[in-house]
């Protein structure tokens, strides 16, 4: 199982809150991700999604527990965990002043890409992502969805084998959605491991190959759709949801003790 | 939310990396309009130009002043001397209004009149010379008018005063030295290149701080919170570039604009004064020669490096607490005055670049630049200076990666400037011990 890109074993990320106290953000969540696979992260806001996919991001540290990207590790070996990784969400911006094709050319570098295959590689995904016509423009320039284009161009500038997508469609129009939809399965299709992170029930149901419940900072299912199906009796994924939670809730009110 | 963990580290220095982020941060930099004209073209452009029209103002309303013409009032005029009474008449700036009993201070202060002179019989001391008179000029130092009208009477009484001295004293076979008694001659061994380079010394390093931390204002702000607002902070975090070598490269970009705002100001100022400021001298008589002298150059470098460096890591600091462009300018706003403040002083007549300023941060730069300009180059003060500044530099940069070690400063999930997260983190340890930041 070592050969696993992605091993997450109860990591924990504890907040201290001016108002709350200690916040568990991420209360001891493990899993695991194969190759050619879309995990998909399935919570409501504020279950603890993008704290997780930021602590494999390493661009916050766990504040206990442990990941390996790629038989790296996330907290020791964090620079060779995000050259394995490419990272996207509805917050990576891109810098408006330089153009499309300035924007490739940096982020291949910068995450060490082959620089002698830096130049190959951009007019690849130029040709691919159809940004051709708009390289030279900047990206302050760009319309909404050129800016999709060139910013999952970005994320996959390196050939990382590990992707991370949190939310990524978030304040999207339906065809620019479902365009990010699309180019998600071409990159499992090349075997990428793909960790996709979603409150949305009907992209995770149309996209991931398993998914992972997530409610107060805790996985508390994790499986493909057929087996949660099996496992709750429900059909929809949004029922299958609605049961877990509702499962991990009476758990949770059991354990508290009576005051 | 406030999270207390802390990196131990940034990660291993990348040069390569560096020199990727820091190629991207210039030439991002230089397609934004603000950082060109605040960091460049202001440098190039600004103080020269504020110069250039400060004088030609200055020499037009001088022009003015030279062309109006003063109403003068004269109350018996001394019958024994003709010819001053000829002398007034004949000049051209002034008007020889009639006097009248009414005439009065309430003339001048109306403005109808600009000066009023009345020739009194002279008292016991000045009686001794036959045909002796004393002149009172009455006018109000308060109107500019009657200032200049008091200025050119004064000065046709005292000429008329010399050429009749003069003549008395021939006639009474008296040579003009032996009544004149001690002489006082001035001689400036100064030449006029070193006059040149007083002159821009004196005004140079003023502008030469200002610059550099008007060079490096924008650039702080735009690579810290700048990079917030626009949600690239994350992406670039995101990336495989090491923490270190992301505000190393960061660091070097600010501190470029500073330095490079620093140079091109006094290269401009160096190159316009001669054209603008020289020819104008000389008309005016003032013969100086603006020329930078080749052994300053490396001074003015070594300063612009120094206090380039000094500020920009202060400002990134100040900076790396603010989550939009806005809050930036804030949080680095009183230490950009704190900078710019000191080098005003530096025009204090016959301050001389010592030891004791040697060791005030910003202060000491500027004075190296003076000196230098001025072709002094004390050692004791610029070894000083040197080490202090380098100093300066090193305590900055530490400070800085004490707290970019602070992953929520990092991230931006901060709450908080400079002056909290000293209080809260460095003196106080926070309560819940678990989670305090490890060194």
């Amino acid at each position: 199982m070592n050969d696993l890109p992605v091993r997450v074993n109860a990591l924990q990320k504890l907040y201290a809150d001016d108002l709350r106290g200690e916040v568990r953000a991420v209360d001891g969540v493990s899993f695991e991700c194969r190759s050619g696979e879309i995990f998909g992260l399935l919570g409501a806001n504020g279950a603890g999604k993008t704290t997780t996919l930021r602590m494999l991001a390493t661009i916050l540290k766990p504040t206990s527990g442990t990941a390996h990207l790629m038989g790296f590790d996330i907290v020791t070996q964090p620079e060779e965990v995000r050259r394995h990784l490419g990272f996207y969400s509805a917050t990576t911006a891109l810098y408006p002043r330089l153009t499309a094709r300035e924007t490739l050319e940096f982020f291949a570098r910068v995450n060490g890409y082959p620089e002698e295959r830096v130049p190959g590689r951009v007019d690849f995904l130029i040709q691919r992502f159809g940004i051709g016509e708009y390289q030279n423009a900047r990206v302050d320039r760009l319309s909404q969805g050129m800016k999709q284009k060139v910013s999952i161009a970005r994320t996959v500038v390196h050939d990382p084998p590990v992707l991370i997508f949190d939310e990524p469609t978030v304040g999207l129009d339906v065809l620019n959605a479902l365009e990010m939809q699309k180019v998600i399965r071409g990159f499992r299709d090349e075997g990428k491991t793909i960790l996709f992170s979603t409150h949305i029930m009907s992209e995770a149901e149309k996209l991931c190959d398993r998914i992972a419940i997530i409610h107060r900072g805790r996985i508390h299912a994790c499986d493909t759709l057929e087996n949660l199906r099996a496992a709750t009796g429900k059909h929809y994924l949004e029922d299958i949801f609605v049961e877990v939670i509702g499962r991990a809730e009476a758990e949770n009110l059991s354990r508290t003790p009576a005051s | 939310m406030r999270n207390l963990d802390s990196g131990k580290a940034g990660g291993r220095l990348n040069w390569r990396q560096v020199r990727t982020l820091y190629l991207c941060e210039l030439r991002s930099a230089l397609r934004e309009r603000i950082i060109v004209i605040n960091s460049i073209l202001i440098p190039i452009l600004l103080y020269p130009a504020i110069m250039w029209v400060a004088f030609t103002g200055l020499m037009f309303l001088e022009g003015i002043k030279e062309k109006a013409v003063s109403r003068v009032a004269v109350q018996d005029w001394p019958d024994q001397h003709p010819d001053l009474r000829l002398k007034f008449e004949r000049d051209r700036q002034i008007q020889l209004v009639p006097w009248t009993p009414a005439t009065g201070t309430n003339d001048i202060k109306t403005g109808s009149v600009d000066a009023l002179i009345e020739f009194l019989p002279p008292d016991d001391s000045a009686a001794a010379l036959d045909r002796n008179f004393h002149a009172r000029i009455t006018f109000s130092r308060s109107i500019e008018r009657s200032s200049a009208a008091q200025e050119r009477a004064a000065d046709l009484l005292n000429e008329y005063r010399a050429e009749w001295l003069t003549r008395e004293a021939g006639r009474r076979g008296i040579s003009t030295a032996d009544w004149e008694g001690p002489v006082v001659e001035l001689k400036n061994v100064a030449s006029e290149k070193e006059m040149g380079g007083f002159l821009l010394g004196l005004v140079l390093p003023v502008l030469f701080g200002v610059m550099v931390a008007v060079g490096c204002f924008y650039p702080a702000v735009d690579s810290t919170a700048g990079e917030r607002e626009r949600h690239t902070w994350e992406t670039l975090m995101s990336s495989a570039a090491s923490r270190t070598s992301i505000v190393t490269a960061k660091y070097l970009y600010v501190a470029t604009f500073g330095g490079v705002a620093g140079i091109l100001n006094v290269a401009a100022m160096a190159l316009t004064v001669k054209p603008i400021f020289a020819p104008m001298l000389k008309e005016a008589g003032i013969h100086i020669s603006f020329t930078l002298s080749p052994a300053a150059v490396p001074f003015v470098f070594a300063a612009a490096a120094l206090l380039a460096g000094f500020v920009a890591a202060a400002m990134m600091i100040f900076a790396a607490f603010a989550r939009t462009f806005r809050e930036g300018q804030t949080m680095i706003m009183p230490f950009y005055l704190l900078v710019i403040m000191p080098p005003m002083f530096l025009q204090i007549p016959g301050l001389a670049f010592s030891v004791p300023l040697a060791f005030i941060p910003v202060v000491n730069v500027t004075m190296m630049v003076r000196s230098a300009l001025s072709n002094q180059f004390p050692l004791l003060p610029i070894a000083i200076t040197l080490v202090m500044s380098v100093a300066m530099i090193a305590a900055c940069i530490r400070l800085a990666s004490v707290v970019l070690r602070f992953e929520d400063v990092m991230v931006g999930s901060y709450n908080g400037n400079l002056n909290r997260f000293i209080r809260e983190r460095l003196l106080n340890q926070p309560p819940n011990k678990p989670f305090s930041p490890h060194e």
